[in-house]
């Protein structure tokens, strides 16, 4: 079985390449995708951690599975909001964006 | 044989996920970003947390994506890119890559975390489903609850006033 220490790699890569998307994009929905990209992290880490004690605990899959819930939902929500900014503004380039209220 | 897989997901999970970022189009980057949930899920069997896993296969591919390429339709899959200044960009990046290096670096020492041992009946879905339904029963009742909100605020705010 492959170290524990290489998933956490794996996680910090993508956390990096979230951050990266975050800092550096400018369209509403790119910056949906790195927030995505930092919830897998976050996820992939709660897990491999889970996995640390030598009976395994079950809490971090049960947590890994409220978070994905909740990711959903602030997936749903957020692109709700990006359809109205784009409906109001005609644009969604964040830089731009100075109103949310038609 | 399980070295080989976790090559393959990670690399799989890594380029997808850069792929998704960099991606001209908005459309293909919603692609990337599912193949890079894909290779999430992948590590998750790995894992032996397959019921997350499939979780995550069916909630991030079949709704996320999807409703991500949804919008990209809705909104138009050309807009509003435009470039950042290089000089913000470029230390950015190197704070970041530096991070990473480091952090990579102490994570690389194997010694640290040690190769967990074979889960045995600790990862079975009986234990799973007992414990999220008896242990963490109330907090999946407020979960529901917080979906129920989550679905009706979407509704409101994609209500517009033409009807006025």
């Amino acid at each position: 079985m492959e170290p524990l220490s290489s998933f956490f790699a794996v996680s910090v890569i993508l956390l990096g390449i979230g951050i990266y998307g975050l800092t550096t994009k400018r369209n509403a929905i790119r910056i949906l995708f790195s927030v995505e990209l930092i919830y897998n992290a976050a996820n992939l880490n709660i897990i491999a951690f889970a996995r640390l004690r030598s009976p395994p605990l079950v809490t971090g899959q049960v947590l890994v599975l409220f978070t994905i819930a909740l990711a959903a939902m602030e997936a749903a929500v957020g692109l709700s909001i990006i359809i109205l900014v784009s409906r109001l503004n005609a644009e969604i380039d964040l830089s731009k964006l100075s109103k949310l209220k038609g | 044989m399980t070295d080989l897989l976790f090559l393959a997901f990670a690399a799989v999970t890594i380029g997808a996920a850069i792929l998704a970022i960099e991606a001209r189009d908005l459309v293909y980057g919603a692609a990337a970003l599912g193949i890079a949930f894909l290779g999430v899920a992948g590590l998750f069997f790995l894992l032996d947390a397959a019921y997350v896993g499939w979780f995550q296969i069916a909630v991030y591919i079949g709704a996320v994506v999807v409703l991500i390429l949804f919008t990209v339709m809705l909104v138009g899959p050309k807009m509003g890119e435009t470039p950042l200044g290089l000089k913000r960009v470029s230390l950015l990046a190197a704070i970041l890559v530096s991070l990473l290096l480091g952090m990579t670096g102490a994570l690389a020492n194997a010694t640290a975390f040690p190769g967990p041992d074979s889960c045995g009946s600790g990862c079975s879905l009986t234990l799973l489903s007992t414990s999220l339904l008896k242990s963490y029963g109330v907090q999946l009742e407020f979960m529901s609850l917080v979906m129920a909100a989550a679905v009706i605020g979407a509704l409101a705010l994609s209500k517009t006033d033409r009807g006025q």
